[in-house]
């Protein structure tokens, strides 16, 4: 499937951008090239050759907290998006075939969550159950999970009253063996366009919380940290904040771009992504197509 | 009329079967948060040093040695009668507190509704009408991009261009509607735009997407070769039936309007909802946040209830449970 997205260019795009970004997170703190934390004399300097992205009001260098700060930001995003996925798609599949009690409660608990104010929820529940954004994330992650339930659901539904699984279970097959067999190979495509899309959603979150200085230490760098701490500075240094900003944006954007090259690859619209659609719509300042 | 009432009547008996288990789900889930962040007004009371003959004092004057259920029980008796309890922090009445930032918050979720209800129909109309042309191109180029833009980076570049560069509007604060709707809406302005571009781009792809397949429809072809004007085709026909996911997506966005008071209210400097939930949260006020948490559930709540009720009147197959 890889191979079938990078044939478009979107796809190209997508999965180039969000590779760097990758690359940034496993490797960024052994590149910065000064330590993140440690005060220079040089205050709120322009770009140079010393410093590639100047340096900020303490005289750290940008480019070393970026870098470092890359970390926390991507793996919050992809935390976000694992933990929804695995609260979310087996209960959606297992709401098909657990009965009516079961598939009752998982719909209940599911539209609880969507109508929850997620940001305040994650602010409230960080501060309460200790300073930390894996918390945080684990958080968002349950309240982001009704998507990933309603999308399993949508197509494993679809796949239960198709014909063919009827003739198999007719012919003996047991519930598991559908679900491996069809069910399976028909939920994927859907729940690879979420996870895509989550992961974006989840990066919106990241960075709103660094920004707003929740779950994080302060002197530890992360993207929305630095940005935060660039606003203190415009009348000195007006495009300080443009490089984060450019960031933030440029990941956000790579997920939704590379959520449309599965759809479009995998040929996934219509009526089973309808609910997913007007969910993810619900969910965040990411996610979603044209 | 009547089938109308009935329709309202169906609508309003379905939407409470859905929200009142989420309701009750919500309101336990925030109860339970207290037990589980095992905090205590002795902490914000009395310090690190407190004695556990104090902590303890302190915990059964507030009640908390006795069980578990008993004190949801109580919260959640007390919680229906419009009583929040007090806060740790101050000892103020909670409800009062959170009123005065709700009326701030409200007025920005309201007025950020408001944009996005205009511009996200205004240009998925406009998109759809000119279909497959650079004007569809264009919107949809556009509203893909602030789709993109988290909050605060609108907010921000808001405060940068429209306040600080060219001074049209404060940058900060707050002015509560008895000092002129003039410096009301000035105050407010900044932060509902930037929280509605969200929206805007939501309802406008949303809207494009329905109204576009809303054409396609053969009724609609069929319209055409009755002969009947391109208005009524539009306004009968196509936004009639194209427009039930939009309104479903803005139903959805009322959560996020007012979670993203925490982010907008922080860059703007308002004293609303979100910062008390903000400030609460990292004092420890549990009280305080369980009441911002259950005000929002039910806005949320009552938000949804409305829109159900418009989808009802609009697009009747949604009342049919379509």
């Amino acid at each position: 499937m890889l191979r079938r997205i990078a044939r478009l260019t979107t796809g190209r795009i997508a999965l180039g951008i969000l590779a760097t970004v990758g690359l940034l997170a496993v490797f960024g703190p052994v590149l910065a090239p000064y330590d993140p934390l440690e005060s220079g004399a040089d205050i709120l300097a322009s770009p140079s050759w010393a410093h590639l992205l100047g340096t900020d009001y303490l005289g750290r260098d940008v480019l070393s907290r970026l870098l470092d700060g890359s970390r926390v930001s991507i793996l919050g995003a992809v935390q976000v998006a694992l933990i929804a996925l695995v609260v979310g798609v087996v209960p959606g599949i297992l709401s098909v075939y657990l009965g009516r009690p079961f598939e009752w409660l998982t719909l209940r608990l599911a539209d609880t969550l969507v109508a929850l104010p997620f940001l305040v929820f994650a602010v409230a529940v960080t501060a309460l159950l200790g300073n930390g954004i894996p918390q945080a994330m684990f958080v968002v992650g349950i309240m982001v999970s009704p998507l990933f339930y309603r999308v399993a659901r949508a197509a494993t539904l679809s796949v239960a009253r198709s014909q063919y699984v009827e003739a198999a279970i007719i012919a003996g097959a047991s519930v598991g063996w559908v679900i491996r067999r069809h069910v399976w190979v028909k939920v994927l495509p859907p729940i690879a366009v979420a996870l895509a899309n989550t992961t974006g959603v989840g990066f919106v979150v990241v960075s709103s919380l660094t920004f707003l200085g929740i779950g994080v230490q302060p002197p530890a760098p992360t993207w929305g940290g630095v940005l935060a701490a660039d606003l203190g500075y415009l009348s000195f240094q007006p495009w300080a904040p443009l490089v984060p900003t450019a960031l933030i944006m440029a990941t956000v954007w790579a997920c939704n771009l590379l959520a449309d090259a599965i759809r479009d690859v995998t040929g996934e619209a219509g009526r089973a992504l309808l609910n997913t659609r007007t969910v993810r719509a619900g969910l965040s300042g990411a996610g979603r197509e044209a | 009329m009547t089938r109308f009432l009935r329709a309202t009547a169906r609508v309003l008996g379905r939407s409470v079967a859905i929200f009142v288990p989420v309701f009750l789900v919500a309101t336990f889930v925030t109860f339970a948060l207290r037990a589980l962040s095992g905090l205590s007004p002795a902490n914000l009371q009395l310090g690190e040093s407190a004695t556990p003959e104090a902590v303890a004092a302190i915990e059964h004057q507030w009640g908390l040695d006795r069980p578990f259920l008993t004190q949801y029980a109580d919260w959640f008796g007390d919680l229906l009668r419009g009583d929040l309890g007090t806060s740790w922090h101050n000892g103020a009445e909670i409800s009062r507190l959170l009123a005065e930032g709700a009326v701030i918050s409200l007025s920005v979720a309201g007025l950020a509704l408001l944009i996005g209800v205009v511009f996200g129909f205004g240009f998925g109309v406009l998109a759809a009408l000119r279909r497959t042309t650079w004007v569809d191109r264009a919107v949809t180029g556009v509203m893909t991009f602030i789709s993109v833009m988290p909050s605060f980076v609108v907010g921000i570049a808001l405060v940068g261009v429209l306040a600080v560069g060219l001074g049209w509007f404060p940058s900060a604060g707050y002015a509560p509607a008895e000092r002129g709707f003039g410096v009301w809406l000035a105050h407010i302005t900044l932060p509902a735009i930037a929280l509605s571009f969200d929206t805007v781009s939501d309802v406008a792809r949303q809207l494009r997407a329905g109204l576009v397949a809303a054409y396609r429809e053969n009724y609609v072809t069929g319209a055409v070769v009755r002969g009947l004007g391109p208005h009524r085709i539009f306004f009968r026909h196509v936004l009639r039936n194209g427009i039930g996911p939009s309104l479903a997506v803005l139903g959805l966005k009322f959560p996020n309007l007012l979670g993203g008071a925490v982010v907008t209210e922080a860059i703007f400097g308002m004293p609303g909802f979100g910062q008390f939930a903000a400030g609460s949260a990292q004092r420890g006020d549990v009280p305080a946040v369980q009441g911002v948490l259950v005000v929002s559930v039910v806005l949320v709540v009552v938000f949804n209830l409305l829109v159900n009720l418009i989808l009802a009147r609009v697009a009747p197959a949604s009342a049919r449970g379509v």
